[in-house]
C-alpha cells in the first residue's frame, strides 16, 4: 500500500497482535475520516515452513506435522493429507474406520465453530458469548479426547484406517452432550437475535455478494452465507458422506449475521451426521488384514504419481496436493488451505466500511492465520 | 457438464498447445499446456466452461529433469469437475504469464510461488514476497537444492 497520505487521511496498522483472528497478522488500513478507503493484509509472522518439513519426513512422520497447521482443524488436516496419500497408494479403508473418521471430522467442525463464534462475540463486545461457547467446546473436546487421547492435536488417522476403535460409553456420553448442546444452540440464537447491539452491528454489515464471493475464491460458511451451496462433502464425497443424509446449510444475506447463522445451522447438521453414523456403523476391522500399509510399516513407499485431495474443513475447502517420486518421502506437498482466499478477500470486503466494523467483519470470516502462513 | 465434454471442448479449442489431456475419473481431468497459452486457456475455462474457482496454484521442482512445473487446480462452483493443468518451465529462467486478470485470488498463490520457487509471473500486479522476510528473497527455499538459511543456493537468479 502506498504510504503517502492525503491531507484528511491516516494510515492505521492493526496488529500484528490483536484478537481479530487467532494468530498474528497485520492489517494496514488507509482511513479517510472513519471510512476505510484502502486495506492490505500482511502475513508471514508465523510461517512454519510445513510444506518443506513434510518433504523431509516419511509419510507416517508427516501426520503429526499436518496437525500443527491449524490447531482448530487438526482432524480435517489429517484427513486431507492421509486421504491424499491413500489415493496415491491405492489403500482402501474399511467402512468402520471411515465412519469413525466422519464422526471425528464432524466433532472437529463443532468445536471449531464453537470457538470461532465465541471469539467473534468478543470482537463485538459480547464477551459472555465466549464464556458460553468455550464451556460447550470443552465438552466436545472431551469426546474427542475419549477417542483419540488428545484434546487438539490428535494424530489419530493412519494409512488404511484409524488408530483405535470408539471407546466404551462413547455413544451414551455423546447423546448427553449433544442434547445439552442442542439446547444451548437455541439459547445462542435467542441471545444473538435478542441483542440490540448484535442486531445493529451485524445485520446488513460486511455484505458479501454471491458473485463477488465466487470471484474472490471464498469457500466454506462465508460462501454458503451468500447462498451458494458449495460443499466438498456433496461435490466430491469422500469417506462415507455419500451414504449419509445431510443438507448443505445456506443463508441468503451474505452479511455477518448470515455467516453466524450458517455456522449455527451447521453445528446442528454435524450432530445429526454423528448420530446417523453411530446408528449405521457396521462392525468390522479397522484395517484390512492383507493391506501392505498401515499398522505394520512405518516407512511405506508410495508409487510415483500426484494427487489433489479435497475435504470440507470447518472453514471451507481444504486440499492437499501430494507428489510422490516413489520413495518413502513425498517429493512435494502443497497445502491449499481455506483461509488463504478468506484472508485475501478481507481488503475488498472491508473497503468502504467504517473502522469500527473492521474487527466484526474480519472476525465473522473466521480465519486462522496459522493455517494461512503454514 | 461432464469431464468428457469439457476435455473435448478444450482440445478442440487449444489443439496445438495441449498435450497429454486425459480423463482421470468422472470428475477429474488433467493436461499439460504450453506456457504461452495459460492466460487464454484460463479465460476460456472461466467464460465458457464455468470453471470459476481457482483452487490452488503451485510449483514442483525437478532438478534432475532441469525443469519447474507450475500446477494449476481449477474447479467450479457449478459442476464437480476439477481440472489440473501443468506447465513445464526451464529451471534456470522460469517465467510465465500471470493469471491474476482472470482469477483474482491467484494473486497470493503467485506471490508465494515466486518467493518459494523463483517462478516469475509476468504482468502480476504486485509481485513481491508474502510469507518470507525480504532477506530470503532469491534463496527459493522450496527448491530441492536449497541448503537452508543462511546458505544461499540460487541467489544468482534474481
Amino acid at each position: 500500500m502506498d504510504e503517502n497520505v492525503g491531507p484528511s487521511e491516516m494510515i492505521v496498522h492493526l496488529g500484528p497482535q490483536h484478537p481479530m483472528q487467532p494468530g498474528p497478522f497485520r492489517l494496514n488500513l488507509r482511513l479517510r475520516g472513519e471510512t476505510v478507503v484502502d486495506a492490505e493484509v500482511e502475513l508471514g509472522f508465523i510461517h512454519k515452513g510445513i510444506e518443506k518439513i513434510l518433504e523431509s519426513k516419511t509419510y507416517l512422520q508427516g501426520i503429526p506435522i499436518v496437525d500443527r497447521i491449524c490447531y482448530l482443524t487438526a482432524m480435517t488436516n489429517e484427513e486431507a493429507y492421509v486421504g491424499a496419500v491413500e489415493k496415491l497408494a491405492d489403500i482402501e479403508v474399511p467402512e468402520r474406520s471411515q465412519y469413525i473418521r466422519v464422526i471425528l471430522e464432524e466433532l472437529s467442525r463443532l468445536q471449531s465453530h464453537l470457538l470461532g463464534m465465541g471469539e467473534f462475540g468478543e470482537f463485538i463486545g459480547f464477551v459472555s458469548m465466549f464464556m458460553y461457547t468455550i464451556k460447550e467446546r470443552e465438552d466436545i473436546l472431551s469426546l474427542m479426547d475419549m477417542v483419540t487421547g488428545a484434546r487438539v492435536t490428535h494424530t489419530f488417522l493412519k494409512y488404511g484406517g484409524v488408530r483405535g476403535d470408539l471407546p466404551e460409553g462413547f455413544r451414551e456420553k455423546s447423546a448427553v452432550i449433544f442434547a445439552g448442546l442442542k439446547e444451548q444452540i437455541a439459547e445462542y440464537r435467542r441471545l444473538f437475535n435478542g441483542d440490540e447491539i448484535y442486531k445493529q452491528r451485524c445485520f446488513g454489515v460486511g455484505i458479501l455478494e454471491a458473485k463477488t464471493a465466487r470471484d474472490l475464491g471464498v469457500s466454506g460458511p462465508a460462501l454458503r452465507a451468500t447462498g451458494v451451496a458449495f460443499d466438498i462433502r456433496k461435490d466430491e464425497p469422500y469417506l462415507v458422506y455419500k451414504d449419509l443424509d445431510f443438507k448443505v446449510c445456506t443463508a441468503t444475506d451474505g452479511d455477518i449475521a448470515a455467516r453466524i447463522e450458517v455456522r449455527l445451522d451447521e453445528m446442528l447438521e454435524a450432530m445429526y451426521i454423528i448420530e446417523q453414523c453411530l446408528d449405521q456403523m457396521p462392525s468390522g476391522p479397522l484395517f484390512y488384514e492383507d493391506s501392505l500399509y498401515g499398522v505394520r510399516t512405518p516407512t511405506m513407499r508410495v508409487p510415483e504419481g500426484d494427487v489433489f485431495h479435497r475435504v470440507e474443513d470447518p472453514r471451507g475447502e481444504m486440499g492437499f496436493y501430494v507428489v510422490s517420486d516413489g520413495s518413502d518421502k513425498p517429493h512435494r506437498v502443497k497445502i491449499r488451505g481455506p483461509v488463504y482466499p478468506t484472508m485475501q478477500a478481507l481488503p475488498p470486503l472491508i473497503t468502504g466500511t467504517t473502522v469500527a466494523d473492521v474487527a466484526a467483519i474480519a472476525g465473522s470470516m473466521d480465519g486462522c492465520t496459522s493455517e494461512a502462513d503454514r | 457438464m461432464d469431464a468428457k465434454s469439457i476435455i473435448d471442448s478444450l482440445v478442440n479449442k487449444f489443439q496445438d498447445s495441449l498435450t497429454d489431456a486425459k480423463v482421470d475419473s468422472d470428475i477429474r481431468i488433467s493436461a499439460y499446456l504450453e506456457p504461452e497459452k495459460i492466460k487464454d486457456v484460463c479465460q476460456y475455462l472461466k467464460d465458457e466452461l464455468a470453471f470459476g474457482h481457482l483452487s490452488s496454484e503451485t510449483a514442483i521442482d525437478y532438478p534432475k529433469k532441469d525443469e519447474i512445473v507450475v500446477v494449476y487446480h481449477i474447479a467450479s462452483y457449478d459442476h464437480p469437475v476439477l481440472l489440473t493443468i501443468k506447465v513445464k518451465l526451464p529451471r534456470d529462467a522460469p517465467e510465465i504469464e500471470s493469471i491474476v486478470p482472470v482469477y483474482w485470488n491467484a494473486n497470493w498463490y503467485e506471490r508465494e510461488t515466486y518467493e518459494l520457487f523463483g517462478v516469475k509471473f509476468n504482468n502480476h500486479p504486485d509481485l513481491r514476497q508474502l510469507v518470507l522476510p525480504e532477506e530470503l528473497l532469491g534463496d527459493w527455499p522450496l527448491r530441492k537444492d536449497y541448503e537452508g538459511f543462511p546458505n544461499t543456493t540460487a541467489r544468482n537468479l534474481v
